[in-house]
């Protein structure tokens, strides 16, 4: 997780102790974590989704055209029923997870990356962080959802659109998350230590803030892509997703728009347990990490 | 979220209106029920709230509904097109600059005061003198001045010949009450809301409690002689507002409505044929769907393009799955087969036939490259709240690339796609228009230079031409012909693309009966006539 620079080339190639110490936390992280059944599930189900991702194309034909068979249940044919076009509930299933995975990814990234570097930069520079806060407080409190519509519907939909307007509302979380954890880490003897080392303010901040405060990251990393998944699908849901790619939210709105909600569950059923998978071990995968990060937890 | 099936645009189009009707057809006869006033409330459900009080400005599906059982309309339409009488009993010309209407001499508003010629008048004159943006004033291109020659007698003067003007206005405009609209200003301001100690109507009901959001509360007007009897049949009338078709649906299965406004989805309509409780009327559409091509666009602006896209479409396959065959073929002609006088057979409908489209592309100077595609990319706009052209879009984009034509979908919500045809920002436009009655107007306003739904912006001096020659006939047999001429050029050149006419269906309980189904989603069987002699069947 250290971000690499270039001046750590110059560092003694010897592992330093604090370093060493990391690989046994996370090696009694793991161990503890492996003994939580509910984790193990969630990371089994979220390693499923993105299998199913990256194989999309095997898994199922890209559902586009029509079919003769309207709105049929699910069947030996279809497993997952057809849509009020005659496609293949199952295909888009499949499809949408591509979409909700990169969304997933792409808004999580985006967002983490850009709240971690500020809440780190708040934390290391005192004159900024009065600033920062401010910034962060004031997004926090803007009310998101009705933001998110606003924007994506002047935007207009794309899969680019949903991923920059979900990781805009995301960082503020991870810059809060991070920064609370970060203020705490540069106070430490050791960072201390480092500014006597070197005056390269950006070596400290990539190779003894940011590796301490990594672990915050991972939990919210996950729960930033759990979160994205579920303003993707709402926008989507909303009219506003890319209605040309293939998204679980845009078979729940494409099930609204044709007025078959009523009549064919298994248009709503099937991509809502798929948000509900994600999401759900999302969360669940995150509370298990935060447990077994605990060390409490690592004698037992 | 607004469920709109057709999308009503411009002008003209915005047209879409209302009107009431005479010369009931019952969608359905069945015996046991009781056809005299009595205490029952009917209750409909739409899905969007009165934006304007207003008729003469119109905007939503429910402000149309709404002040249709308030404001009566001259002329009604029939499943042909034609017009049938509703307060005008008699309507013609005097000369080639003047025409007439005769109209009903048993009408009062609810307030007391006689629905008398002075109101037609001045309804007509004022909508020209304030131009409430909406398809009334629209109509009123070649309208000059109305006159009540006597109580029952309007004569209007026009400024130049127009053979279509006089049912064209009879039909689209709301009559109003001279002595509420007159004291409150301009009628493109005037918001009549009610504010002012209520609302007065000329039946068959007039609003008396609104809960913006719920509901619409009409009570009856029991005096209204275009209904059998003279006395609308249910007591009160209750428009509920829901979020959207699928709502309705439950609303209705679970007896809380007894009639769905909206048209229903196309794929519904089987599902709810064979449910118990529910009835389906078949509603004849008089409008069409449609593609144009921008002519702004400097590779559309070649015919061998706007034909290779015109060839690169499944129109059967649009109609027979997106549609579920609810729909009919017109030839790709503005001439639409309802419009039985006008149709023309011998023009067919562009053949889906990749191959030919591929050589038109040819033909104007493009090859194809490694990948079997055209140099060229489209922007095609629809609105997302019409769910059947969102759907067929996807099917044009997917069969145009087989054709090695790019096709770019941008749908978006409905006011920024309005917004956009109105500036003229896109390459192909794809919508629909609930009503074209009258060819001679459709054409005028869609294929003029300048006309309010020109959105091909064509200007072709010989369909300009025979436009205008057919404005000015007063002979049907001579105004057939032109505009059959007409529409072959328009067929010819691509410069329109009409896909289907969509026949509606329509939800109601089987609690109730009588209704009147009228042409399009605007009158469907919520238009006056229908609604007030709609009964409770006894069980």
């Amino acid at each position: 997780m250290t971000t690499p620079l270039p001046e750590s080339a110059l560092v003694d190639s010897t592992p330093e102790p604090s370093a060493i110490g990391a690989t046994r936390a996370s090696r009694a992280t793991w161990r503890a974590f492996r003994r939580m059944p509910l984790g193990m599930i969630s990371l089994g189900i979220l390693v499923a989704l993105v299998l199913v991702s990256v194989l999309a194309p095997v898994l199922a034909p890209y559902p586009a055209g029509y079919g003769m068979d309207v709105l049929r249940p699910p069947s030996a044919a279809h497993v997952f029923g057809t849509d009020a076009l005659g496609r293949d509930v199952y295909g888009e299933v499949v499809w949408g997870t591509q979409q909700s995975v990169l969304v997933a990814v792409a808004a999580s990234a985006i967002a983490i990356a850009f709240g971690t570097v500020v809440a780190v930069v708040g934390a290391y520079v005192p004159k900024l962080d009065a600033l920062i806060s401010v910034v962060v407080d004031l997004t926090l409190s803007l009310p998101v959802l009705p933001l998110m519509i606003l924007i994506a519907a002047l935007v207009g939909p794309s899969t680019s659109t949903i991923i920059l307007v979900v990781a805009a509302f995301s960082w503020p979380e991870v810059t809060r998350l991070v920064r609370s954890q970060a203020l705490a880490v540069v106070k430490l003897p050791y960072v201390d230590a480092a500014r006597l080392m070197t005056r390269n303010h950006a070596w400290i901040v990539g190779r003894h803030v940011v590796p301490a405060v990594t672990p915050v990251i991972v939990v919210s990393v996950v729960v930033t892509a759990s979160r994205a998944v579920l303003s993707a699908a709402g926008l989507a849901f909303l009219g506003l997703g890319d209605p040309t790619t293939w998204s679980w939210g845009r078979i729940l709105y494409e099930a609204q728009q044709s007025g078959a909600m009523v009549s064919a569950w298994w248009l709503t059923l099937f991509p809502s347990l798929a948000i509900l998978a994600l999401v759900l071990s999302a969360t669940l995968l995150s509370i298990a990490y935060n447990d077994a990060r605990n060390p409490r937890n690592h004698a037992r | 979220m607004h469920y709109r099936r057709s999308m009503i645009v411009g002008v003209a189009a915005a047209a879409a209106l209302t009107l009431s009707a005479c010369a009931p057809q019952a969608p359905e006869e069945s015996g046991g029920g009781s056809a005299e006033a009595g205490d029952a409330t009917l209750t409909i459900a739409t899905t969007t709230d009165v934006v304007n009080y207003n008729p003469l400005i119109g905007n939503s599906r429910s402000d149309y509904w709404i002040t249709n059982l308030m404001y009566p309309h001259l002329l009604s339409i029939a499943n042909d097109g034609s017009k049938e009488p509703q307060l005008a009993e008699e309507w013609g010309y005097v000369d080639e600059t003047t025409g007439y209407y005769e109209i009903r001499d048993d009408m009062t508003w609810s307030d007391g005061e006689k629905l008398d010629a002075e109101d037609v008048a001045y309804t007509m004159n004022a909508v020209k003198k304030d131009a409430p943006s909406g398809t009334f004033y629209g109509q009123l291109a070649n309208f000059e001045s109305a006159e009540a020659v006597s109580d029952t007698r309007v004569e209007i003067t026009l400024t130049q010949p127009d053979s279509s003007i006089v049912e064209e206005i009879g039909f689209w405009g709301n009559v109003v009450p001279q002595h509420v609209f007159e004291p409150a200003g301009s009628t493109a301001e005037f918001a009549n809301d009610g504010s002012d100690g209520g609302w007065v109507s000329a039946g068959p009901y007039l609003l008396t409690d609104v809960q913006v959001g719920q509901s619409y509360t009409m009570e009856r007007v029991e005096d209204y002689p275009l209904v059998e009897g003279g006395t609308p049949i249910a007591a009160k009338v209750v428009y509920r507002v829901f979020p959207d078709v699928n709502t309705e649906i439950l609303a209705l299965q679970s007896g809380e409505v007894d009639v769905i406004a909206n048209a229903l989805p196309p794929a519904q309509v089987e599902q709810l044929r064979n449910t118990d409780g529910i009835e389906i009327a078949e509603v004849t559409g008089l409008g069409y769907a449609h593609m144009v091509y921008n002519m702004q666009n400097p590779d559309l602006a070649k015919v061998e393009v706007r034909k290779a896209l015109a060839h690169a479409a499944d129109y059967q396959a649009i109609r027979d799955v997106v549609l579920q065959g609810q729909a009919d073929s017109t030839g790709s002609s503005p001439l639409m087969p309802v419009l039985s006088t006008y149709y023309d057979d011998s023009i067919e409908e562009y053949e889906f036939d990749t191959d030919l489209s591929r050589s038109l592309m040819e033909d104007a100077g493009y090859t194809a490259d490694a990948a079997g595609m055209f140099p060229v990319s489209f922007r095609l706009i629809y609105s997302l709240q019409d769910s059947v052209t969102s759907q067929w879009a996807q099917l044009v984009k997917e069969s145009s690339a087989e054709a090695g034509i790019t096709i770019e979908l941008q749908g978006t919500e409905r006011n920024t796609y309005l917004a956009m045809t109105n500036e003229g920002d896109y390459d192909i436009y794809a919508g629909n228009f609930a009503i074209m009655d009258d060819p001679v107007t459709n054409f005028t306003l869609s294929y003029l230079p300048g006309g309010a739904i020109n959105y091909t912006y064509v200007d072709d001096p010989e369909l300009n031409a025979l436009i205008e020659e057919a404005s000015a006939a007063s002979d049907v047999d001579e105004k057939v012909e032109i505009m059959q001429e007409a529409a072959a050029i328009v067929h010819e050149q691509v410069y329109d693309n009409i896909m289907y006419t969509q026949n509606l269906y329509m939800a109601y309980s089987s609690d109730w009966d009588g209704f009147v189904s009228k042409p399009s989603e605007l009158l469907s069987i919520v238009n006056p006539v229908s609604v007030a002699s709609a009964f409770p069947v006894s069980e």
